[in-house]
């Protein structure tokens, strides 16, 4: 194996390191802010793996473009969570919207 | 006059696109009210160019072309067909969101709107894509689009639900991604065509990319068990935010899934390998969501899960890779618009959140009652709806291919249905009123009857579905043979 090949798996290696831990945190993370920060760390993982396998630069500044916004866009709603809640936990986010639904009406 | 006509006609893939976006721009500048005209004729105008491709190239068997304009657009006939039901969905969605904008903050109705107006215009823009990065582009801009939409919902608990649907799909977008390196690598392709003409030599690393993309927007059509966001999405958003979330980007996502599946099936490398993980994935949805819309209490939450075992059937048909099941999973696919129009907008319409709500529907407003018995019953498969239509073109494409579990699979799914759409149907016509008419008050409050209406009609062209066939036979023979 060249040293290309094994910079090359390395660095998927680390890709994929980074896109798994980096998904499991968002997907199954109770705070809205671990969430961002797990979105962020998967989607940088994926961007490593597009740099390391050679994909165009398009598709590289695109998917750069595409993690800012859903960066920009969480932290913004964190914002509005934690204004309209006092929480960003998710098991204190559902507490909540369970005392806000309007009891059934009585027959 | 003509020459002009004609210009916009050699043009329609793009135009379908830009005239929603461009309608989506002028409603953000305009008060509530004209806003709402903007993007009804914006909706409309995309919807003229859509059916009338869909007429000359999938109804009159006119000439396809390759169009490339500032972005690279392939018009297949899954391109055609999706368009044309987004375009449809989304006109009814923007009709009916008349008796919806109070649900608004008076500044933030204009932009609801023209996120509905972004969703469907970057679904058709995904639809049209040639490469994976204009997919992965449009896919994006249709998903953050939809999150937007709901997070504008004047209820906090709906930002909740965004931020599900955000988390969700940003691990989506990392899975197509990490997708697209992978078949890049093994194809040096990211253009659709080429993809599925490529000499492959490295199978496993095309396949587990395909698998990956195909993954990630099952993810974002909400197929079971990816379907996290679902049920904490639709049962947050106000009347507007479901139907569009649930009609326009549910049918988009599933639609370039379909697409996206026809490509990757042409290529012997990838083919085997997609076409498994559909079908697991598909057998996976019809149970999990049919199990799940049983025990649902929440009509929008009910409505959603219904929909993920119906994405299920699609998936199923899509595995099958001929074009019988492509064709069965477009005839689905129309179901599936038409029993999310029906239930969301009943449900909006009639002001109904909970089951308990629907009781005595039928008697208090009938044309929401009538609507949402009509998606019940396409639900439960009943003849002469869309929905048993779907479900009888699976069951012949999977037994002609030896795939007798997909048939049972599919009685499943309607024995399910019959016992959540039974419930329904026994709400709203057999039990006495509980509570007073919550839908909207004012004139206003018709503006969605034409979705209601449009909703039933739909729904029933099992009775007449001749156009309805020829067109889904066309695109998917189309499909599988510009992709061949």
């Amino acid at each position: 194996m060249t040293a290309d090949a094994l910079i090359i798996r390395i660095a998927f290696g680390l890709a994929v390191a980074l896109l798994v831990s980096g998904a499991a945190a968002a997907w199954i993370s109770a705070n809205a802010i671990k969430r961002i920060a797990g979105l962020a760390v998967a989607a940088l993982g994926a961007i490593v793996a597009l740099a390391a396998l050679g994909a165009p630069g398009a598709l590289i500044i695109a998917a750069a473009a595409v993690l800012f916004a859903h960066v920009a866009f969480g932290a913004a709603l964190a914002v509005r969570l934690q204004e309209a809640y006092g929480a960003i936990e998710a098991p204190e986010l559902d507490q909540a919207d369970r005392q806000d639904e309007p009891a059934e009406p009585d027959l | 006059m003509g020459a002009y006509v004609e210009l916009a006609r050699a043009h329609a893939p793009l135009l379908m696109m830009s005239t929603a976006f461009a309608a989506a721009v002028l409603a953000t500048l305009s008060p509530p009210r004209v806003s709402w005209v903007i993007a009804c004729g914006g909706a409309l105008l995309s919807a003229v160019f859509a059916f009338d491709l869909a007429l000359r190239l999938l109804l009159g068997g006119g000439e396809f072309a390759f169009l490339v304009e500032a972005v690279a657009l392939e018009t297949d006939g899954v391109t055609i067909f999706g368009a044309a039901l987004l375009s449809f969905a989304s006109v009814a969605a923007l009709v009916a969101a008349g008796a919806q904008l109070g649900d608004y903050e008076k500044r933030a109705a204009p932009f609801a709107l023209a996120l509905a107006l972004m969703v469907q215009a970057a679904w058709i823009g995904a639809l049209g894509a040639r490469d994976l990065i204009g997919l992965f582009v449009a896919v994006e801009t249709a998903w953050l689009a939809a999150v937007a939409l709901l997070a504008l919902s004047a209820e906090r608990s709906a930002q909740n639900g965004a931020m599900r649907m955000l988390s969700a799909g940003g691990v989506g977008a990392a899975l197509f991604l990490a997708g697209a390196a992978l078949i890049y690598h093994a194809t040096g392709a990211l253009d659709l065509p080429r993809i599925a003409a490529a000499h492959i030599e490295m199978a496993d690393a095309a396949a587990l990319g395909a698998g990956l993309i195909v993954l990630s927007i099952a993810l974002k059509a909400g197929v079971a068990p990816l379907h996290e966001w679902l049920g904490a999405g639709f049962s947050r958003a106000n009347g507007l935010a479901a139907i569009v979330i649930g009609a326009v980007g549910v049918t988009g996502a599933l639609a370039v899934l379909v697409r996206l599946a026809g490509y990757f099936a042409q290529a012997p490398a990838m083919g085997d390998g997609v076409s498994i993980a559909l079908a697991l994935l598909g057998g996976a949805s019809v149970v999990i969501g049919s199990l799940q819309a049983v025990g649902a209490t929440n009509l929008r939450r009910l409505a959603a899960y219904a929909g993920a075992a119906q994405a299920g059937g699609i998936l199923l048909c899509v595995a099958l890779g001929s074009p019988a099941g492509v064709a069965a999973a477009l005839i689905q696919l129309t179901a599936l618009v038409a029993t999310a129009l029906a239930l969301f907008g009943g449900a909006a319409a009639g002001g109904v959140r909970t089951l308990d709500g629907l009781d005595g529907l039928g008697r208090r407003a009938p044309l929401a009652g009538a609507a949402i018995m009509t998606g019940a019953i396409s639900l439960m498969g009943a003849p002469l709806t869309l929905g048993f239509l779907g479900r009888w073109r699976l069951v012949e494409a999977g037994v002609g291919a030896g795939w007798w579990w997909a048939a049972g699979a599919v009685i499943f799914a309607s024995l399910a249905g019959v016992f959540y759409g039974g419930r329904l149907i026994e709400r709203l016509y057999f039990r006495r009123a509980g509570e007073v008419y919550l839908g909207g008050a004012g004139a206003w409050r018709f503006a969605t009857a034409p979705l209601l209406i449009a909703a039933i009609v739909v729904t029933m062209l099992g009775i007449a579905p001749g156009l309805l066939l020829q067109a889904a036979d066309a695109a998917a023979a189309h499909l599988l043979g510009a992709a061949a």
